[in-house]
């Protein structure tokens, strides 16, 4: 496995990628919908590293090293996991730098409740996005454009129902919101994210298995 | 020892069928796996590797299960599949420091030795090789990692006759030690006359014949003769060409008949693909 993870940061993900991930600085933009600035990963990095992959034939140079077809979904899903976390971790800092700079924003806050909806917001990507690409091992754009669908979905969802019921926001979405309520919803971000990213394992594998190259 | 041996496997496409395909391979031999375009190579290369599911059939290499023992058997194969790029636009260096980790037993020693035998300059990048430059590059892979089996789907296609003739003459220095294999698919016939031992013929998914090179051209003589010899011995031939003065046709060696009146002379490796084509397309016009 470490073998095909080398290969993916080596050929397939290039760094100009780690570039987007710098996207996560757009936290600092006053009164902004957060979720948008942790989005560009799937509008730019995802769609990218798997068009990059197929132009250079990625899925027949892997397949004659001495590795399954299921180890490439689990190393290009375990890729973009990293790529996801990275992003998280990059937006962080800047998330700091809010709270120091502005009060309570209009929009969710990046506090530690908002980490916890972006894990479930990259769970439902990730469980979306990989069985539907995997169906056909390289038709990219339905199901990247079903995936970005459901993401929105997601946070337009979070974020309209902290509009609507200010006493939820000041739970969840304020910074000065409860500590606990916000830890909880961190922890249910990473049990979802944990257990969606196995499921979107599972079901690719199982579907590219199916397939023949 | 055998160390390819495929036996009755079928898979079924849309519009092609591979039919109970068996043939074996011996352990210091290059075989040929010859056939016109779309005849089933390809696909009975990939099924090696389990890139295609077979509906029945068995695979072994090197004596172990092609599925169950993938990961092993993978290690001692060698691959290039004919026309893919990979990774055109990245430096050999780094397809290289990606490929050695996946193998147990990566020779650096080995692969500097080919790389300067074969002039490859590790800081071209891939789209910048020749064809022919590919096919060593795949080689010195295969070679490094310690290969036993070689497979290589149209090796020589697009090659120039000279470049050609430079891989052909690779693969017999490779075969030399005793201990490793190739099978390499081409529909140039001269390939074969070249270097294979055994030729392995596919038609239409299904093999003709899989034997030595030599008795497999002795198999067959080509005939001519009149239009009315033509009437007589029309099915016991594999297929014929007319013309004003006659015809001309391929015969299996055992149907030759002595006694009727026909000129009778060697066939070559051309003629028997070239008659077998033909009787593809003469059936379909009798479907028709």
């Amino acid at each position: 496995m470490k073998e095909l993870l080398y290969k993916e940061f080596k050929l397939a993900i290039t760094p100009a990628f780690y570039i987007v991930l710098l996207c996560a600085v757009l936290i600092l933009i006053p009164s902004w919908i957060y979720f948008i600035a942790m989005s560009y990963i799937f509008f730019i990095i995802i769609p990218n590293v798997f068009l990059l992959a197929n132009s250079n034939n990625d899925t027949f140079f892997s397949i004659l090293m001495p590795v399954k077809k299921s180890d490439l979904v689990k190393s290009r899903l375990i890729s973009v996991i990293m790529l996801e976390i990275l992003n998280i971790a990059i937006a962080i800092p800047f998330a700091i730098i809010n709270f120091s700079l502005y009060k309570n924003n209009f929009f969710m806050d990046p506090n530690i409740a908002f980490f916890g909806f972006v894990l479930i917001m990259y769970a439902i990507f990730n469980l979306t996005f990989f069985p539907g690409y995997y169906k056909t091992g390289y038709k990219i754009a339905f199901p990247i454009i079903r995936a970005i669908i459901f993401t929105v979905l997601f946070a337009f969802l979070i974020e309209t129902t902290m509009l609507v019921f200010p006493d939820i926001k000041l739970l969840f979405g304020n910074r000065n919101g409860n500590i606990m309520w916000q830890l909880s919803i961190l922890i249910v971000g990473v049990i979802l994210f944990v257990l969606f990213n196995i499921i979107a394992f599972k079901l690719s594998a199982k579907r590219f298995e199916k397939l023949d190259l | 020892m055998s160390v390819l041996n495929i036996q009755k496997i079928n898979k079924t496409y849309e519009n092609f069928k591979l039919k109970n395909v068996s043939f074996d391979l011996e352990k210091g031999y290059i075989m040929g796996f010859i056939g016109a375009n779309g005849a089933g190579k390809t696909t009975t290369l990939k099924s090696i590797l389990n890139m295609i599911h077979i509906e029945s059939g068995n695979i072994n290499v090197f004596g172990m299960d092609s599925k169950k023992d993938e990961l092993s058997i993978k290690q001692n194969i060698g691959c290039m599949f004919g026309g893919i790029d990979f990774y055109p636009k990245r430096k050999i260096k780094s397809i290289t420091g990606v490929v050695k980790r996946f193998y147990e037993k990566w020779d650096e020693e080995i692969y500097s030795k080919y790389l300067k035998k074969f002039k490859l300059d590790e800081e071209k990048k891939v789209f910048e090789l020749s064809n022919g430059m590919k096919v060593k590059y795949s080689l010195v892979l295969a070679l490094s990692h310690g290969a036993k089996l070689f497979i290589f789907d149209e090796p020589t296609t697009g090659l120039d006759p000279a470049a050609r003739d430079d891989v052909l003459e690779i693969f017999q220095e490779i075969i030399e030690d005793g201990e490793k294999s190739i099978i390499f698919s081409t529909h140039i016939v001269s390939d074969l006359e070249k270097c294979a031992d055994y030729i392995t013929y596919i038609d239409n998914g299904e093999i003709i014949a899989s034997t030595l090179k030599d008795e497999f051209i002795d198999s067959y003589r080509m005939i001519r003769g009149s239009k009315e010899v033509l009437k007589r011995v029309k099915y016991e031939l594999i297929s014929h060409k007319e013309n004003s003065f006659g015809f001309k046709g391929l015969i299996k060696n055992e149907n030759i008949n002595k006694d009727e009146d026909y000129e009778i002379f060697e066939a070559d490796l051309e003629d028997i693909m070239i008659y077998y084509a033909k009787r593809g397309v003469s059936d379909e016009r009798i479907t028709l």
